[in-house]
């Protein structure tokens, strides 16, 4: 076997779970009238299809004071138990084991949505939902300890296998534990043992509620990484304590606090495996199974972490939401297979945080599962010969699911290799891996028995020789053709110019960027990593404005500032002008609508919006039998839309 | 035979040898049997090889045994190549399934049938370690077994000084009279090699085959009837945790987020105090205070 470590089976508590693969505990905002959702049973369904040997829900809230998110499960109503039985009933024909975590968020709640104060061991309030919270009495903490239990019962009674309490980035147990965010003075705030002490009653409860043999774990924060927070050394401390009480199973990890959440999710920018070192850190100290996650997308470095005794079991999330039949294709050697996590963060996190459903740039069939899951896909009744012209991520996923169906597909390209506009934007600063979306594809495509012809710039004319059944144009977009006055002059050039090293560009450069995403950015840092003096100007209120949900804010700006990289942001550019060496920057701020002028740069970079290449799309209109256009040359969106339109077309032709 | 001559029992064990990567069977209850590559108990070996020492000083004869299936003839061939006066196999299908202390019956029955005087094997096999059958079935019948014997010296008496190993290197020399079990370290001593003509020899021999009836054992005494123990699945053990850097609890979060972002973090360095040397030299004498290297006098 390829990943003897990966497949063994491992005993939680009194569970065996047969590998070494977790789905990890994330929102998905999948659940209706916050109880379980038919689509919550086929997402983690679907996933224990793929071979998962553990699945933990999301969080379920403990009590009406934690309502972080308007979507969760208020598991200590009884009403859930049905639909927990239904998703685990799903969960277990598969031969998977299914957790449930519990959590209470403490101040990492939003009273607006439970039209109650949060509860917290102090009125500290969360550097992200800015509340201050109701110091709770001790009679609180009795309360949601007492809730804790109530809510294991309903758990147990659902059919779940085991039960993890949150004491991790995002808790109240957390708040209990941290010097930053417990300011008592009464039995539970102080010293290492008093703040122990309200976590180790919910730990009691729950024990108490579900018995022995119920699997119990925690999962913990290894270190806050905050000035005044909980650091490994503590943290290694507190669950050696957690586990001499005999009463927990397992241990999982998470990293960080809301304080830096790009930690808790690293996105692309961030290493691979970049919690290992905290995982084997906090199981040196103890003999109960540890997780590590973060980051881990590939079953060989999972392996690697299993034979070098860093961790007990890998958690995979965006792994999993991206492939959810990654443990299935490890185990059978097909890695080629594997449609591999990039961290993009844009479809899970970036949509999680903005209260929409779970998804993936990757995976279009996020939360469709029972519609588009494994196994839905049906032989087309009458078979085509289709044309898809351009092999962009639309194109390539429509050329595949086409090709699935057996509709006899030829994919056309006037580049010499698949990607479209992927392969422009991998060449920013630290967006390599983004290519990994095209590189996935390629193989599926060809496996899909389409026909790819790369290096053939195809005309009206030349499609309709192909005599096809129907056409899809897939031809993208480009960076708008004139997108402000002057931008024809010389020394102007746009970002994927730059990042086609088709211009030249001079040492002082002047940005503009109305795009606020990785095409600014990332451009302006590959510029400054050549030792370019950079300054950005966007109309937006700061630079990268579409990079928080992502995560990726933080770090690209550290970056960006790092390098030298000076910004002004409120601007809106009405005009370019002047020669190189000399380019000049009209525009006025959007608030005080004063009028300003920047001027002594040798080129300016152009991140001004894209229009669609839809040329041969009118060309073909109303020429060929079926026509179809999708992605970025209806309308420039970006990729995660690309990639569903592509989808959903490929399987309906 | 004389009055000073020594009747030896020598318990050979069939073990596998450890090295190729071992497979699970489908079921995961069992090692897969393909490509496995069986030896003889290198520990027993030394004990045939001890026991054979014992009777060219003393006389007397020495016994082989092997506890298991047709193959095992093959080491007790091999036993009296190397000088056995007679081999006995024991088998049956009922001993499947059983675990240690089913197996210790097996045993305890054959010593109070072939009573040895000195009952000689391994001290551990070379594929799982520990084998407490030998031990148990001794101390059943009541006779002492030494373990670990790194050095046998017997006198007229049939009285054995026994120099043993012991925890952390440690060596314990004891005395022991017969009956006894003896029980040897691989490294005891350097077994012979069998000349050509011993081992042609060998060949012509014949293995003396026990069973159940031969024993007098009720089929509920022995195998999987007698187990205290279930099968539980194998596993791979988990490796010790490979010693991994983490980040320094006492540096700055920002630099810890850096050592974590960075891709690798550097093994922690000693801190640095540049101090004067008066102040220096009370520091150094500080710590060797706490440390206990000295005591409070300056």
């Amino acid at each position: 076997m390829m990943f003897p470590n990966l497949f063994s089976p491992l005993k939680l508590g009194n569970v065996e779970v047969k590998n070494r693969i977790s789905f990890q505990p994330h929102l998905t905002n999948l659940a209706v009238d916050n109880l379980p959702s038919e689509k919550q049973m086929y997402y983690w369904g679907e996933r224990a299809k793929g071979g998962a040997g553990l699945i933990i829900t999301e969080e379920l809230t403990v009590h009406p004071t934690d309502m972080a998110y308007e979507k969760l499960i208020d598991v200590y109503h009884a009403e859930v138990i049905p639909g927990f039985l239904k998703v685990t009933d799903y969960v277990h024909q598969y031969d998977s084991k299914i957790f449930a975590q519990l959590n209470h968020n403490g101040q990492q709640g939003d009273g607006s949505i439970s039209r109650l104060p949060v509860w917290a061991p102090s009125p500290v309030p969360d550097v992200l939902f800015r509340e201050t919270p109701k110091a709770m009495e001790p009679e609180d903490i009795d309360e949601v300890a007492r809730y804790f239990a109530l809510s294991a019962e309903h758990v147990r009674r659902g059919g779940f296998d085991g039960v993890e309490l949150q004491f991790g980035h995002s808790s109240l147990a957390r708040q209990f534990l941290s010097p930053l965010t417990n300011y008592r003075s009464d039995e539970f705030g102080g010293s290492l043992e008093n703040r122990m002490r309200a976590p180790l009653m919910f730990i009691k409860a729950v024990r108490k509620a579900v018995g022995r043999d119920f699997p119990l774990g925690i999962r913990m924060c290894a270190d806050e990484m905050i000035p005044g927070g909980l650091d490994l050394a503590q943290v290694q401390v507190i669950c050696a304590s957690f586990e001499d009480t005999g009463l927990i199973d397992f241990m999982d990890l998470s990293i960080g606090t809301f304080y830096n959440l790009y930690l808790v999710e690293g996105s692309m920018h961030t290493p691979l495996g970049y919690t290992i070192p905290l995982a084997a850190g906090v199981r040196e100290k103890l003999k109960i199974p540890v997780f590590c996650t973060g980051r881990i997308n590939d079953p060989v470095m999972a392996e690697k972490v299993l034979a070098a005794g860093q961790a007990d079991i890998i958690g995979m999330c965006r792994a999993l939401i991206c492939d959810p039949f990654l443990p299935k294709k490890a185990q059978e050697g097909k890695l080629e297979d594997i449609r591999y996590c990039i961290a993009c963060n844009q479809g899970c996190i970036g949509r999680i945080g903005m209260s929409r459903s779970v998804g993936c740039v990757q995976n279009p069939t996020i939360g469709y599962e029972k519609l588009w899951g494994e196994g839905t896909l049906k032989p087309a009744p009458v078979k085509k010969k289709v044309v898809v012209v351009g092999a962009g991520p639309a194109g390539l996923w429509a050329a595949k699911m086409a090709g699935r169906r057996g509709h006899n597909v030829t994919l056309i390209d006037k580049n010499e290799s698949v990607g479209g506009q992927v392969l422009t934007a991998m060449k920013g600063s630290g967006r390599d891996e983004f290519g990994v979306i095209a590189r996935n594809e390629k193989e599926q495509v060809e496996k899909s028995g389409a026909v790819i012809e790369l290096g053939i710039e195809v005309s009206v004319d030349d499609v309709l020789k192909k005599q096809a059944d129907a056409v899809i144009i897939a031809t993208g977009s480009r960076p708008k053709s004139y997108p402000v006055e002057g931008c024809d002059g010389p020394g102007v050039s746009n970002v994927w110019q730059v990042l086609n090293q088709e211009v030249e560009v001079g040492d002082n450069v002047c940005l503009i960027d109305y795009d606020g995403h990785h095409r600014a950015t990332a451009t302006a840092e590959y510029l400054a990593d050549q030792g370019k003096k950079v300054h950005i100007i966007c109309s937006s209120l700061f630079i990268g404005a579409e990079l928080g949900p992502t995560q990726d804010l933080y770090l690209s700006r550290q970056r960006l500032l790092g390098k030298g990289v000076t910004f002004t942001p409120d601007i809106a550019v009405m005009q370019v002008s002047g020669d190189i060496g000399n380019k000049s920057i009209k525009g006025f701020n959007v608030y005080s609508n004063i009028w300003q002028e920047w001027e002594g740069y040798d080129s300016l970079v152009l991140a001004m919006g894209q229009e669609a290449s839809e040329e041969l799309y009118y060309g073909l209109k109303g020429k060929v039998k079926e026509l179809h256009r999708i992605g970025d040359c209806v309308a420039p969106r970006k990729v995660d839309m690309a990639i569903w339109e592509g989808h959903k077309l490929g399987r309906s032709l | 035979m004389n009055s000073s001559s020594l009747h030896i029992l020598v318990l050979l064990r069939e073990v596998t040898d450890p090295r190729p990567p071992a497979k699970l069977t489908a079921d995961g209850y069992d090692i897969d049997e393909r490509g496995l590559r069986r030896i003889v108990n290198p520990a027993d070996i030394c004990a045939l090889e001890q026991a054979l020492c014992l009777t060219e000083q003393f006389g007397g004869s020495v016994s082989a045994l092997c506890v298991g299936p047709a193959r095992c003839a093959d080491i007790l061939m091999s036993a009296y190549a190397m000088g056995a006066s007679r081999c006995v196999r024991v088998w049956d299908a009922a001993f499947a399934g059983g675990d240690v202390v089913a197996d210790a019956q097996i045993l305890k029955r054959i010593l109070e049938i072939v009573k040895p005087e000195v009952f000689l094997s391994g001290y551990r096999c070379l594929d799982c370690g520990d084998d407490p059958v030998p031990a148990l079935a001794s101390a059943s019948l009541d006779i002492p077994y030494v373990n670990a014997a790194v050095k046998l010296v017997a006198n007229e008496r049939h009285e054995f000084d026994v120099l043993c190993k012991r925890d952390r290197g440690a060596r314990q020399r004891v005395s022991v009279s017969t009956p006894c079990t003896l029980l040897v370290t691989e490294d005891s001593c350097e077994p012979r090699y069998p000349t050509q003509g011993a081992v042609l020899k060998a060949l012509e021999q014949s293995v003396e085959l026990w069973g159940l009836a031969e024993l007098g054992l009720a089929g509920h005494l022995i195998g999987e009837a007698a187990a205290g123990l279930d099968r539980e699945r194998l596993r791979f053990p988990h490796p010790n945790p490979r010693r991994v850097v983490t980040p320094d609890a006492s540096l700055p979060a920002f630099e810890r987020i850096l050592a974590l972002l960075s891709g690798g973090i550097k093994p922690r360095e000693g801190k640095t105090h540049v101090l004067s040397a008066e102040k220096t030299a009370a520091r150094l004498h500080e710590i060797l205070i706490a440390e206990g290297l000295c005591n409070g006098s300056q």
